[in-house]
């Protein structure tokens, strides 16, 4: 097998000083500089101004831009999000922060009615520049109601679009993507890399959204991951390079608009291809995309897509319950071994 | 008539034709030309649509057109409004164009969405109309946003928020009336009481009388007014607008009202929920014989004037309906125009 | 023209023929043909040959060209003007082939058009998914048990990929054997047959830049065929069989590259190769041969049996060659002596084992070689040799490929020879030739029983190999060929 090794996480960074920086703040400082770079971007939420939000992903921004800027609301998803779409649509760029994804479910409305459509149904009049930030996932004993990963429901709508951090040069980049980009963009921070590092840029840079991101190049599988699931790919990779076995692992990044492109050409050389989400594996993104590959690339599969995900139950609490719930490596690197199988 | 204020309100302005400083003849002219201007436009559209010549729904705003004349005649252009799915008597009276309108019902790519909407989402930005909404209630923190966003830009515009009774079951309206509340921002929360959700009566629907109570768990003064008199609901528009653009918060007016058509179409064809004696005892208060009979009487016009008023609209009623039919449908190609921006 | 109508079957030609393979459809579906006109061309172990239809009508074919099917089967209908073929599930075409062969519960694809790449579902009823053992199981038949890509529904698995490869080289993606997930054929099973294919001493088209299969190419020599002059309607540009057809229909084959008379071939770059070192070896060497007879019955029916029994899979069966090929390096382990090299200060017997094997190319023959033989399976052995052997046919050998032999076979069974004195390649000892396979007698108290033998032809020099360890060399190789179990592993 040939070998092609090649982990990135910084390709598209430009040449300047970057330095190791946590998830949480690479964030935090894409937020800050997007909000230097324009005035009509204000935050939006629960406890994100004096409290500097729950994951402290606001914190100190109170300090520099002041309450005009960073507003602490009600406990009211529904007209958080609402005022959102309103500001969006009289020509500001709020950045509304949900706390937990779990929550969307008591502003989907407002979310998929309102934002989503607005433009369309306005025949074009207006954009929303909209940005909802959310943290997802399972992994921190949080239980079913603190822990999903719900961008199925939204990739579904269109209008929307849906971004994936995966690391912390992503946290950064897709954030500050998501409140230039003129639509409603949901950023789906991801809890338990919010402490993770990487090396990320000091100035502000913005990744294109719908470019998936080829984190590792491999000639035998391609590993479609979401989010969290790229690091596990990654890890899995290495476990497999040590097997002989190449796996390409692709990080879309951007889940609406999915950059299908990418894994088409990557398909077409490794034959096999394993889609691996934290979310549930019925009707999840690995569905989709599932499909999409073999619409366009069946002719050059040897195996049939591999869905890797949750089983179909609730975000247990118990830590073993959870962790046997959320795919992992050895989860990854078996579906890889089971995809590459000859007698 | 039920003019009172809400008992728990921070401030309870009284509000009625009888009262208060002396209206300009001018603004009874302007409030009468609107209420014909949808008068006419919505029983037009009703025929439209009785002759198939329009594609899906058509919720009437005949009976109410007090409400949105006496509001939109205290807004200036770039003030915002958020509409119902009973939207077409806000646009008419915010300055939408018979044109756009009609094309738009029609589902014209000359239409005020381009043919993507519908009667529901009629919008037009450069009149401060926000859209009306197909999900009840959801435009009450929309127009929450636009009057942050005036704020935050630091301009005096206002935001109006127009709901039915039906609407402040939702959580949306509560979450927004409070956040407007807490914000201090400039809303207005307009309540077009017309006794019914659909088809449902208020007193199934909820266990008040007045929907107005309701502001003051927000801390938000209210007044209710005979939603059938332009006059009255002029003045409490003005006073509230006037109000919200000082810097003194939202607040709610209550109009009482009804509709004389039914909740879909003109005339219903099932559930009789409602007696045709309630129907005709409301239609002796038709809010447009209401102010031509004033107007009449306190010499702010003649009849003729006012005639001309319904005949010069029928003529421009007729040409957008012309325009309207004459316009292209919207190509197939373009399915996905404006689903995205850029 | 008939009123009714006719089956056509798969001829059988020749008293051993199991099964054939359509090569090609000679008229197309729905086309009129009378009564001997030819209908396709059928390839079998042995010969190709064009079949002629034995009544009037109008063809429908059942089945695409390039299956492989047994003598009987059905593969068409001749029709009457209007008539309709009979309900395929009346008429169900046998599975497979072999005479094992499941009757089929699912109806066949019908009105399949000629030359189409789809795979025809082997259909089978419930119960027949399941292969038969190999009876007598012995030692080393741990390659018999590998699932074949026939699942238990007795569809055909083979992956997307490994059809479209399939499709795009111009074969039969039934005829490779799966060794994917639950038998499946994959890509590189395709690949793997592919380098594999069987020796047609056929002179090819010179790799270039017009995308073709081997199969194409070989037809475009035959024909004379400038592939390049040649319009391409496959995907990519690829050239099809029928694109030749529209350049020259009604191919009258024969051998290429046939020099005439008057020619003069010039004795440069291989032609030159072969003519120096033939000359040295034979100058330098005492060579001498032995002539030895093999029984190989049990090859042969090992051979069928496998045939038979993987009939209803795609499992590839060795050839022959293979056969010997395996035999000649297990046997040199015995005899080091004959694996060896002659140099100034003496004979160096050789570590590794590393068969050279000659191959007829256009002008000449080469000699690849399949490095640390005696440590390689049967089919290991087999993919090797037949990869080796396409690479040097269409010129895509490399130099090192063709180096480093310590030992040669070389076969001209293939025409008809059962003995000859092959020449030692220089560096050798010995080079092992193998004859035609043939019947022979052998004498059962007074009754005669037919056998199966070849002559092995061994020719040694006698600088380092003396007459008797060479004749006890073929023996071994007769005995490992008499009990060809342990040729399996």
């Amino acid at each position: 097998m040939t070998a092609m090794t090649v982990t990135t996480t910084t390709t598209e960074a430009p040449a300047v000083a970057t330095r190791k920086l946590s998830y949480v703040k690479a964030f935090n400082e894409g937020l800050a500089q997007a909000m230097r770079e324009d005035e009509n971007v204000f935050v939006a939420g629960e406890d994100v101004a004096g409290y500097g939000g729950v994951f402290r992903m606001f914190d100190n921004l109170l300090d520099e831009f002041g309450p005009r800027r960073m507003i602490d609301t009600p406990i009211s998803e529904a007209a958080l999000v609402g005022l959102g779409v309103g500001a969006a649509a009289r020509g500001l760029r709020p950045v509304v922060d949900l706390m937990f994804m779990d929550f969307i479910g008591v502003c989907l409305d407002q979310i998929v009615n309102q934002a989503a459509k607005m433009k369309y149904m306005f025949g074009g009049a207006l954009s929303v520049p909209l940005t909802i930030t959310t943290a997802s996932g399972a992994g921190l004993g949080a239980a079913a109601q603190h822990s999903q990963s719900l961008e199925a429901w939204l990739a579904h709508v269109p209008g929307l679009k849906v971004v994936m951090p995966s690391d912390a040069y992503t946290a950064k980049g897709l954030t500050v993507a998501a409140i230039r980009d003129d639509n409603p963009v949901v950023v789906m921070l991801n809890k338990v890399l919010l402490g993770s590092t990487g090396e990320v840029p000091e100035e502000i840079y913005g990744i294109p959204l719908g470019q998936a991101h080829t984190a590792r190049q491999g000639s035998d599988v391609t590993v479609i991951a979401l989010g969290r699931m790229v690091g596990e790919a990654l890890a899995a990779a290495d476990e497999l390079a040590a097997e002989g076995v190449e796996i390409e692992v692709i990080d879309p990044r951007t889940v609406q608009p999915l950059d299908t492109e990418t894994m088409f050409a990557s398909v077409r050389r490794t034959n096999r291809v394993l889609v691996v989400h934290e979310a549930v594996t019925f009707g999840g993104l690995g569905a989709e995309i599932a499909a999409q590959i073999q619409d366009v690339v069946f002719d050059y599969l040897d195996a049939p897509v591999l869905r890797i995900g949750a089983p179909f139950s609730p975000v247990p609490f118990s830590p073993v319950l959870e962790k046997a719930y959320v795919p992992d490596r050895a989860r990854i690197a078996q579906g890889c071994r089971r995809l590459l199988e000859r007698s | 008539m039920a003019q009172r204020a809400s008992t728990a309100s921070k401030k309870s302005p009284q509000a009625g034709s009888q009262a208060g400083p002396q209206i300009s003849p001018l603004v009874i002219k302007d409030l009468h030309e609107r209420m014909v201007r949808i008068r006419l436009f919505e029983t037009e559209a009703g025929k439209l649509m009785e002759a198939g010549k329009l594609p899906g729904f058509l919720h009437l705003y005949v009976g109410q057109e007090a409400v949105a004349a006496g509001v939109m005649a205290a807004l200036r252009d770039d003030d915002q409004i958020t509409s119902t799915h009973r939207g077409h008597g806000h646009a008419v009276a915010k300055g939408v164009g018979f044109r756009e309108m009609y094309a738009e019902l029609y589902g014209r790519v000359t239409g005020a969405c381009l043919g993507r909407g519908g009667s529901m989402h009629i919008n037009d930005l450069t009149r401060g109309m926000l859209g009306a909404n197909g999900i009840v209630g959801a435009g009450v923190p929309i127009a929450v946003g636009a009057a942050f966003a005036a704020r935050y830009k630091g301009e005096d515009n206002v935001a109006v928020t127009f709901f039915g009774d039906g609407a402040t079951n939702i959580g949306a309206w509560h979450e927004g009336a409070n956040m407007a509340a807490i914000l201090g921002l400039p809303v207005i929360f307009v309540c077009e009481n017309n006794g019914y959700a659909e088809f449902t009566p208020q007193s199934a629907h909820m266990l008040i009388t007045d929907v107005a109570d309701r502001a003051a768990a927000y801390g938000m003064p209210s007044v209710i007014v005979d939603g059938m008199d332009a006059v009255a609901v002029h003045r409490a528009a003005a006073e509230a607008v006037e109000r919200a653009r000082s810097g003194a918060g939202p607040m709610m007016i209550e109009a009482k009202t009804y509709r004389f058509f039914d909740h879909q179409g003109v005339k219903g064809l099932r559930h009789p929920y409602r007696s045709d004696e309630e129907v005709a005892e409301w239609k002796t208060r038709d809010p447009i014989d209401l102010i031509e009979a004033r107007a009449v009487a306190d010499g702010t016009a003649t009849r003729t004037e006012l005639d001309d008023v319904w005949q010069r609209t029928r003529d421009e009623i007729a040409a957008a309906i012309a325009y309207a039919e004459a316009s292209p449908l919207p190509d197939p190609a373009d399915l996905l125009l404006n689903v995205y921006s850029g | 023209m008939t009123d009714v109508a006719v089956e056509v079957l798969l001829p059988k030609i020749g008293l051993t023929m199991q099964e054939g393979t359509i090569d090609e459809w000679l008229v197309s579906t729905g086309a009129a043909v009378a009564e001997g006109d030819a209908l396709l061309r059928l390839a079998t172990d042995k010969v190709d040959v064009d079949v002629e239809a034995e009544a009037g009508g109008l063809f429908h074919p059942v089945v695409p060209a390039g299956v492989t099917l047994p003598a009987g089967a059905l593969i068409g209908w001749l029709l009457a003007e209007g008539e309709q073929p009979p309900d395929p599930g009346g008429t169900p075409m046998p599975a497979g082939s072999g005479s094992s062969a499941a009757t089929a519960a699912e109806p066949a694809p019908t009105g399949g058009a000629a030359g189409a790449t789809a795979v025809p579902d082997l259909g089978g009823g419930a119960g027949t998914g399941v292969l038969p053992a190999l009876t007598g199981t012995g030692e080393g038949l741990g390659a018999a048990a590998v699932p074949s890509a026939v699942g238990a529904g007795c569809r055909l698995l083979a992956s997307p990929n490994a059809r479209r490869v399939a499709a795009a080289a111009d074969i039969d993606v039934t005829a490779v054997r799966g060794t994917g997930r639950g038998g499946r054929i994959v890509s590189e099973d395709v690949e793997e047959f592919l380098a594999a294919l069987p020796d047609i001493p056929i002179a090819l088209a010179p790799p270039g830049g017009t995308p073709t299969s081997p199969l194409v190419r070989k037809l475009a020599k035959e024909r004379d065929i400038d592939l390049s002059a040649v319009n391409g309607t496959g995907p990519g540009g690829r050239i099809r069989r029928s694109d030749l057809d529209a350049v020259t229909p009604a191919p009258v084959r024969r051998n290429a590259a046939a020099p005439q008379p008057g020619d003069v071939i010039p004795l440069t770059g291989m032609r030159g190769t072969i003519a120096r070192r033939m000359h040295a070896s034979l100058q330098e060497m005492a060579q001498l041969t032995h002539g030895y007879e093999v029984r190989m019955d049990a090859v042969v029916s090992l051979r069928d049996r496998l045939k038979e029994e993987w009939a209803d899979s795609t499992l590839a069966v060795p050839s022959l060659g293979d056969f010997l090929l395996k035999a000649a390096a297990l046997a040199l382990r015995e005899h080091p002596l004959l694996n060896a090299t002659v140099r100034e200060d003496g004979i160096h017997l050789l570590d590794g084992i590393h068969l050279g094997f000659a191959v007829a190319v256009p002008g000449g023959l080469m000699v690849p070689v399949i490095e640390d033989a005696v440590t390689l399976s049967l089919p290991e052995i087999a993919r090797r040799s037949k990869a080796l052997a396409q690479a040097a046919r269409e010129g895509r050998i490399s130099p090192a490929q063709l180096e480093g032999a310590t030992f040669t076979v070389t076969s001209l069974g293939g025409y008809g020879v059962d003995f000859f004195t092959p020449v030692i390649n220089p560096g050798n000892v010995a080079i092992l030739g193998v004859g035609r396979l043939r019947d022979g007698v052998e004498w059962v108290d007074d009754r005669p029983l037919r056998t199966r033998v070849l002559t092995l032809s061994l020719t040694f020099d006698h600088r380092a190999v003396d007459g008797a360890p060479a004749a006890e060399y073929l023996r071994t190789v007769g005995e490992l060929l008499s009990k060809p179990l342990r040729l399996l592993v």
